[in-house]
């Protein structure tokens, strides 16, 4: 199963959310593989790992993906990226059926679950990554500007969708939730009320979030009690948070 | 074709749908006047104050009701008397006055070894006084 996490829009949330899962995967023994598509190469350094042209490897070099992966965490394996998958663009434009060489790389990989981190951008490697998607999970923050990025995306699976491809579903995970505010209060009715069960639990805004990333770790290793895992305390239950999400991933994973 | 009307409003997912109603709650609560808006503060603070004073227990309905009657005929909070028996049965647990062999019986639960197995006139001594 393979899951894209997508927005055109930047600072939502992506890569924090595809290292959280991931390794929430991995340690629910679920053997995982994450992929950077991104240029910034930051999954790499979200493991405390240098930069590494992994993506490159794979497609450019033709290189099997047993050979590219490194092994960030046990059940979990990573392509890392850095600046030369803007090569990786170059060649694909060239390639006949461009659009689907990174399906057909991960075709038959002997993963449960792989994690494709997606760039900002509408390129040949972002329409790969959505056609290589089973599910594709859309973080968005609560301002007008992100839920703009929630529409694009839509709209661009709804044409992979014309074009012959099935989706198995999308999921919106808004991020950097703030539930204090009116503006956070009205952009989350609109998500709830346009998109419905599509909706996932939010991910409280957290400022362990930012320190994980500087130690190399992931938060749950340096935070597993922080609001973003938890979520918000509500009476006795907790509500939202990397952990619920968890829950819904496998809920997709195991359906 | 003619299309279908009768499409269902897809649900929420139950996280979200409780987030959302707790924060249109506060939302509108925000909209009440200070003084309202302030009993309601302190309404929720004792609420959650008493939320680790609560405990729920199966007990036998002759205990409760005979529970009830007492604080009724000595006008105080069934709380307060459950608090005083429990707290006096520990007391007297810890210094070896209760015996509770008497009572045990191998239980067939995976979760328990034991059940605590009660004559009926122990229970329903409970509202004896009453009905004398």
């Amino acid at each position: 199963m393979i899951f894209a996490f997508a927005n055109q829009k930047g600072g939502v949330g992506k890569t924090t959310t595809a290292v959280t899962l991931a390794d929430g995967l991995a340690r629910m023994k679920k053997r995982t593989l994450l992929v950077d598509l991104d240029p910034q190469g930051h999954l790499a350094l979200s493991f405390g790992l240098e930069k590494s042209p992994g993506l490159y490897r794979l497609v450019c070099l033709d290189e099997p993906l047993s050979s590219v992966v490194v092994p960030v965490r046990p059940n979990l394996d990573l392509v890392a990226g850095d600046k030369q998958t803007e090569k990786v663009k170059r060649q694909i434009t060239l390639a006949d059926f461009c659009e689907t060489i990174l399906s057909d790389i991960l075709a038959g990989s002997a993963y449960d679950a792989v994690l494709l981190d997606l760039a900002p951008s509408l390129d040949v490697l972002h329409i790969n990554g959505l056609i290589a998607a089973d599910w594709v999970v859309i973080p968005t923050r609560l301002d007008a500007l992100a839920v703009d990025g929630v529409k694009e995306i839509l709209t661009t699976m709804a044409e992979i969708s014309r074009n012959g491809h099935a989706y198995r579903g999308y999921s919106i995970l808004p991020t950097f939730f703030d539930r204090t505010t009116r503006e956070t209060l009205l952009q989350f009715e609109e998500l709830t009320r346009v998109f419905g069960a599509n909706v996932w639990p939010p991910v409280p805004q957290d400022t362990r979030v930012r320190e994980t990333a500087a130690y190399g770790q992931t938060l749950w290793e340096y935070s597993p009690h922080s609001t973003s895992i938890a979520g918000f305390k509500d009476g006795r239950q907790r509500l939202g948070g990397y952990r619920q999400v968890l829950a819904r991933v496998l809920e997709v994973l195991n359906a | 074709m003619p299309e279908d009307k009768k499409q269902r409003r897809s649900a929420l997912d139950p996280a979200v749908a409780d987030l959302l109603k707790g924060m249109q709650q506060k939302q509108s609560e925000a909209q009440l006047p200070r003084r309202e808006r302030e009993r309601i503060s302190r309404e929720r603070a004792k609420i959650q104050a008493r939320r680790d004073q609560r405990a729920t227990y199966d007990l036998p309905p002759s205990i409760r009701e005979g529970l009830r009657l007492l604080a009724e005929e000595l006008r105080l909070p069934a709380s307060q008397l459950a608090t005083l028996a429990l707290a006096r049965f520990l007391k007297e647990y810890h210094h070896g006055l209760v015996d509770l062999g008497k009572y045990k019986q191998p239980s067939r639960s995976p979760r328990y070894d034991w059940n605590l197995v009660f004559p009926d006139e122990l229970i329903a001594a409970a509202r004896r006084k009453k009905r004398d």
